[in-house]
């Protein structure tokens, strides 16, 4: 029997350590996100002062009363065991990707082994966030990247302000019409 | 058609710019000057004129209806972005979508003013002066220009061009293609290019805005035009020479800091204000091509279903109107992306010799389960944002 996590519909935000995973959901969510952001310990407190060290999430209300959970994953990856069990029976996989970080594109590749299996029998929409702080690696280099890991078609690659709502909804449409182009939009 | 139109014996239509914008004078001047000086004159006062061309989108417009009272002999011919939602404020006006369609306002300033004129001139006498301006009707005529009062928002992005045919071998409709050297994008597409092979600077002068390139370390383009006034500029035709593209070595002083675009994005958004639902001359809408990627479409224009436009033609080599057939939307929305995907440089031409046939349409989402909740989360965040 599959357990009450798994049965929700729902969609996984992951992504580096600051990329902005937590403040993505809180843009989206219909509620104020349930977050388990900690004072940072470790390296990552270099990088900003809370983390998640557990999982965030928030709601998606629809219309007809069904809900549609938005589940952000720990960015350190000491906690890397919780994404496969979190994103069991999700929807599709948000990545989000701090340029700012010293190899935003080996971070990119990453996550994208640790998330394999959930990718390949879904989807991925990446958003490459703080590119106002670091220009590069452009858009291009990452679908480069994605090209050399042998991704063929190219995943939805934006530039993403995780704040901005609008840019996140984007993400989460592109996911969306990857999964089914044919979806009725109007 | 030469655009020196101009009917023997008639005379020249005194044209004043009532409530321009000066990057409109500029252009409608340039355009007097260059096509129409032959059936056109730009006068200085509203006593001079026989026409006079309001700009409805501008802050203040009422105050210049009120200077008309003055003059009834004056033709009125309006422009705005919504006709419609201008159509209220000013009943029986000629209110012209814009952009404006360059190769036939001049015969529409002229019908308005010898219209006027001839209404002037049969109406009863008044007993008041300053009576107010005969209504130019033209209500049933700006059809001909293929934009005016019925012109809406779908319209504005996408045109309303009919599908065609969905095979090859029939005669195609000149107006299924424009021509970029006509407009911004040709310019804007030329300088990138230049600037990336030379890996200079380039500055696009001439215009009312400079808009400069800068191709390293990412391609960029930064211009003082803003958001506003770059979509009707984009839409109107520019006179070939108006535009020059000149290399710079001190990018940063000759243009300024100023609203900074991925040159991707900002090739993107001007192809697509340009086209209209229109695919660039040259293009064979029966050719099979492919996305090489998706656009950035947090920056870059989003018109109707671009969306799903993208998701299949990443993944599917079809031609524009096979997609089309697939998604079941019309043609004009398909051939908009491609015509920002081909000055993007995201449209990759290089089909395989034997490409596998193009499968079958899209599924309907209500026969699958997971359709069903995608369905319902879009609708939720279309709704929502």
């Amino acid at each position: 029997m599959r357990s009450e996590r798994a049965r929700h519909n729902k969609i996984i935000f992951s992504g580096t350590v600051g990329a902005g995973k937590s403040t993505a959901i809180a843009a989206l969510s219909d509620i104020p996100p349930v977050s388990t952001e900690a004072v940072a310990s470790d390296e990552t407190a270099a990088l900003k002062r809370t983390t998640t060290v557990a999982m965030d999430y928030g709601v998606l209300n629809l219309p007809d009363g069904e809900k549609v959970m938005l589940y952000g994953t720990p960015g350190q990856e000491r906690f890397s065991f919780m994404w496969e069990i979190l994103s069991e029976g999700g929807i599709g996989l948000v990545l989000l990707i701090n340029n700012a970080n010293t190899d935003p594109l080996k971070d990119l590749e990453n996550y994208l082994a640790a998330f394999r299996k959930f990718i390949s029998g879904t989807a991925v929409a990446i958003g490459v966030t703080h590119m106002d702080r670091a220009q590069e690696p452009g858009l291009d280099a990452y679908r480069q990247k994605l090209a050399d890991l042998g991704h063929d078609p190219l995943p939805a690659v934006f530039r993403a302000d995780a704040r901005n709502r609008e840019d996140v909804a984007m993400l989460v449409k592109a996911l969306l019409y990857t999964l089914n182009p044919g979806l009725i939009d109007a | 058609m030469s655009r020196h139109t101009h009917l023997p014996g008639q005379p020249l239509t005194a044209l004043y710019l009532l409530h321009a914008g000066s990057m409109d004078a500029r252009l409608i001047g340039l355009s007097v000057e260059r096509h129409w000086k032959h059936s056109v004159r730009l006068v200085a006062t509203l006593d001079e004129a026989r026409v006079v061309l309001v700009d409805c989108d501008r802050p203040g417009v009422e105050a210049a209806f009120e200077q008309l009272g003055q003059h009834p002999r004056t033709g009125v011919v309006c422009y705005a972005f919504h006709p419609k939602d201008h159509a209220p404020r000013f009943p029986n006006r000629v209110i012209l979508g814009k952009p404006l369609n360059l190769e036939s306002l001049p015969g529409i300033l002229a019908q308005a003013a010898n219209d006027t004129a001839r209404q002037v001139a049969v109406a009863p006498p008044r007993p008041q002066a300053a009576p107010e301006t005969p209504p130019a009707n033209f209500s049933s005529k700006p059809a001909a220009l293929g934009h005016g009062l019925k012109m809406d928002d779908e319209r504005d992005l996408c045109g309303a061009m009919d599908d065609i045919p969905l095979t090859a071998g029939a005669t195609l409709p000149e107006k299924l293609f424009f021509d970029p050297d006509l407009y911004l994008i040709g310019h804007l597409s030329r300088a990138v290019e230049q600037a990336i092979v030379s890996g200079r600077p380039h500055v696009i002068s001439g215009l009312p805005r400079l808009i400069g390139v800068q191709p390293r370390p990412l391609p960029i383009c930064v211009t003082a035009f803003r958001d506003n006034q770059l979509r009707p500029f984009s839409m109107t035709q520019l006179p070939n020479t108006t535009a020059r593209i000149v290399s710079s070595l001190i990018f940063s002083e000759s243009v300024g800091t100023d609203t900074v675009y991925g040159a991707e994005d900002f090739l993107w958004n001007i192809a697509a204000w340009a086209a209209r639902g229109r695919l660039p001359l040259g293009a064979d809408p029966y050719q099979r091509v492919r996305l090489k990627a998706w656009p950035n479409f947090t920056h870059a224009f989003v018109s109707p279903h671009a969306l799903r436009i993208a998701a299949l033609w990443t993944r599917t080599w079809a031609s524009p109107v096979e997609i089309a057939t697939r998604l079941a939307i019309p043609h004009r929305y398909v051939f908009s992306v491609f015509s920002s995907a081909q000055f993007a440089g995201l449209l990759d031409r290089d089909a395989p010799a034997v490409t596998p046939p193009v499968i079958a349409p899209v599924v309907a989402p209500t026969q699958q389960q997971r359709p069903s909740i995608l369905s319902r989360i879009l609708r939720k965040l279309l709704n929502a944002v």
